[in-house]
């Protein structure tokens, strides 16, 4: 009996070995020619959380991303195929997202994927989508300073938020400024090009401070800006922190009126959970608010309402959630069935004007940014924005601007 | 009275432990489970699942260890996935400055430090040039901080859930160390936009099979290891540390310092397999050491059985991946979360000691009927 359990124990340590060693070299072709649209469909994913810390504000990303896709798809489809959507959840965990989108790549075969919210989730998916030669499509305001040729940004870069904001609060409120942002990239390069502007226009920034991500005690900050009197806070905190601040702001009795808060990061959905009376009188900057008055974005809204619920709001960020399904539309529409792929839907898509709720905007075919109508809204006490100033151009994309020695080109980022 | 009772039933269990945990028969259900492993990418050729698979392979590694500590030891460590995270940037680190920085354009320099302002490396990332000393950091540096952990808390002989309380304190107090210390750390995106792990002109791509091999080599290495560690001396005498640490003591052993010795060993197993989840996840992050993935470690052991290091591996995969492919099915998606907490609800309510535990006390029963 023990001398058969070893010889057992043998041959399999050496079938193995055989099986293995006759493996080893292999390594898996990339991009082998599947087509990939079959069977009169568009294969895309979804990658929105729907669970975990960001989870409900990602939530009303996928729902925004799953109605254009319906909508599309009632309509018709592109060119009569429908749009299959794919929809994960990656859970608000980076290494969930980076195997969803493995996932979504290589498995399910998607042509594009739709998704992100934080920076960090877009981090950790871009290596799959470089590597593997797909198109991730990314509908967040974010810090810019990348040039990749596999994201299609269709959020604000600094620059589309700040180049109107700044000089009208300077104009409006004076130049004495405090910087406050959560400590991470995004409120650092944000304040590196505002930082910029102020100069330009011969400001002091009084303080530059950052909290830690969901910072809630903001009592200490508050007596700063008691004891230092800015004419303007210019906010970059995030996520529940905004709703902290706003808060401890107005329990402090500190006035709108003489020491605003600007915010490049307050939308509908953060005034909701903190109450229309503690958001009122701060402003924000963004290319869309959701009482924006053009008949597309009141389809939009309306949409949005009756396919998900009449208490649901719309934000800068469901907005391009949105249109950027109409953008992959127009993109796949100039495409022969046959020769879909994510390199030549990243082609056709340069250039690609549409109009969108906030305005008519176009993908920037050098930086594959979008060009963007950027707002200068004022909270209201009950939730929603007054649109005090729209810019009287749509305005473009420029992710290197605080760094006039670097360009981002068709061809990848250039030195100048 | 009660104690007598109690002498004689841990003598049969020491019986029916002995007769079926037996070193040999270990052994071969070892080898059989790791030349599984090693088979299945010979009839799978799909990129996505073999990355899929060695992500899982090791989370199996990452239980294991602790299965190690926790289940021999009885040291339950709540901030198992410190040294994992710890390894993992290591390998990140030492990637990240094999990769050119597309999105900055600054030569060398890592594009989050160019993001933050930093002008020149920091000397914590010097020693990082070179992937072998990168490699050999990655188990040490989890090993030394183990030790030095070890010797605050055993020395002073804490036991029990102060041990897990304290090992969950330091785990959150590394994690917001590494999110504030963006300059040096990258912050909350991690370490992202890594070079491919490449080996005297050989890369290791993180969807091939060689990725895959190179995990299970290590995983088989390490658990073999652990299986040496539980049948030597020291193993015994943590078992006995385990089950009476006054006794051993009175014994003449210095009871820490075997703590410590168990508690290291599976520190360096969990940076090992965090160095491996660098090169297939493509990135670090400190979600990498987060509390969400630290628990998770100890679920999977208490579903594998805590008890048998290869029973906790098991436990790992299995639950991992019902995980994968519960939230990737399109019926589940708005539940999975439920149906994984019904699962183990129903583990711990009628399987105590893991599947481990069900199957020993099944083999058990059939030998009693022969």
């Amino acid at each position: 009996m023990k001398e058969g359990r070893r010889s057992f124990l043998k041959k399999t340590v050496v079938g193995t070995g055989v099986l293995a060693a006759s493996n080893f070299p292999y390594i898996w072709v990339k991009n082998s020619s599947l087509a990939y649209a079959a069977k009169g469909e568009v294969k895309v994913g979804v990658l929105f959380s729907l669970t975990g810390t960001t989870g409900i504000i990602e939530e009303s990303l996928n729902k925004a991303t799953i109605m254009a896709i319906e909508e599309i798809n009632d309509s018709g489809g592109i060119n009569g195929m429908k749009i299959t959507p794919v929809v994960e959840d990656p859970a608000s965990d980076p290494a969930t997202f980076a195997a969803k989108a493995r996932k979504l790549v290589l498995n399910d075969r998607c042509v594009s994927v739709f998704g992100s919210y934080t920076s960090a989730s877009r981090k950790a998916v871009l290596p799959v989508f470089e590597k593997r030669e797909n198109l991730y499509w990314y509908p967040t305001l974010y810090e810019g300073r990348e040039c990749s040729k596999n994201v299609i940004y269709t959020g604000a870069v600094p620059n589309q938020q700040q180049d109107e904001f700044v000089p009208w609060l300077v104009e409006k409120f004076g130049k004495r400024w405090y910087l406050i942002g959560s400590n991470y990239i995004y409120p650092k390069e944000e304040n590196n090009y505002c930082k910029k502007l102020l100069a330009d226009l011969g400001c002091e920034v009084v303080a530059e401070e950052y909290v830690p991500l969901g910072h809630s005690e903001f009592a200490s900050v508050v007596n700063k800006f008691r004891s230092e009197k800015p004419n303007v806070i210019f906010s970059t905190v995030v996520g529940d922190s905004v709703v902290a601040l706003h808060r401890q702001y107005r329990a402090a009795g500190l006035d709108p009126e003489t020491m605003p808060m600007a915010s490049l990061t307050t939308s509908e959905n953060e005034v909701a959970a903190m109450g229309g009376d503690a958001a009122a009188g701060h402003f924000t900057s963004a290319p869309y608010f959701q009482v924006w008055d053009s008949p597309e974005n009141q389809k939009f809204v309306e949409a949005y309402r009756k396919r998900w619920g009449e208490d649901k709001v719309t934000h800068f960020v469901s907005e391009p959630s949105y249109f950027q399904v109409y953008m992959f539309k127009q993109a796949v529409e100039k495409l022969d069935p046959s020769d879909i792929s994510p390199q030549t839907i990243r082609e056709a898509v340069k250039g690609v004007e549409l109009v969108a709720p906030q305005g008519l905007v176009r993908l920037d075919p050098a930086t594959l940014h979008t060009y963007l109508w950027p707002k200068i809204g004022v909270c209201k006490s009950d939730g929603q924005f007054e649109i005090l100033k729209q810019s009287s151009e749509w305005l473009a994309p420029v992710p290197y601007k605080a760094y006039p020695d670097q360009v981002c080109t068709e061809a990848g980022l250039k030195q100048v | 009275m009660s104690a007598v009772i109690d002498e004689k039933s841990k003598l049969v269990i020491n019986e029916t432990s002995k007769r079926y945990s037996n070193t040999k028969s270990q052994i071969i259900i070892y080898g059989i489970v790791c030349a599984l492993i090693f088979i299945v990418p010979s009839f799978m050729d799909n990129a996505y699942l073999l990355n899929k698979f060695s992500t899982y392979l090791i989370m199996g590694m990452l239980a294991m260890a602790l299965s190690l500590s926790w289940g021999y030891g009885g040291i339950l460590n709540l901030g198992q996935a410190v040294s994992f995270g710890l390894g993992s940037y290591c390998m990140a680190m030492a990637l990240k400055l094999r990769t050119v920085p597309i999105h900055t354009g600054a030569e060398g320099l890592p594009d989050f430090m160019v993001w933050n302002n930093v002008e020149t490396l920091p000397l914590i990332w010097q020693p990082f040039h070179s992937l072998t000393l990168a490699v050999f950091l990655g188990i040490a540096v989890p090993v030394v901080f183990a030790m030095l952990v070890g010797w605050f808390m055993f020395k002073g002989r804490i036991t029990g859930v102060y041990v897990a309380i304290i090992t969950l304190a330091i785990l959150v107090v590394v994690n917001l160390l590494i999110i504030d210390q963006q300059r040096i750390t990258g912050g909350f995106n991690g370490i992202t936009d890594l070079a491919q792990l490449e080996v005297f002109g050989f890369e290791f791509d993180a969807y091939s099979s060689s990725a895959y091999y190179l995990i299970a080599i290590f995983l088989t290495l390490s658990l073999f290891l652990a299986l040496a560690i539980t049948k030597s001396k020291t193993g015994k005498i943590l078992q006995a540390v385990r089950d009476h640490e006054d006794r051993v003591r009175y014994f003449g052993y210095d009871v820490s310092h075997f703590q410590i010795f168990v508690f290291a060993v599976s520190a360096g197993i969990s940076g090992l397999a965090g160095m491996l989840y660098t090169i297939v996840m493509e990135f670090a992050s400190p979600t990498f050491l987060g509390v969400h993935l630290s628990l998770s470690i100890v679920i999977w052991c208490a579903v594998g059985g805590r008890q048998s290091l290869i029973g906790a591996m098991l436990g790992a995969i299995f639950v991992v991946g019902i995980q994968g492919s519960l939230s990737e099915s399109e019926t589940f998606l708005e539940t999975w979360t439920l149906v994984m907490g019904f699962i183990f609800v129903m583990v711990v309510l009628f399987l105590p000691k893991g599947i481990a535990g069900a199957f020993e006390s099944l083999a058990a029963r059939i030998r009693q009927k022969n």
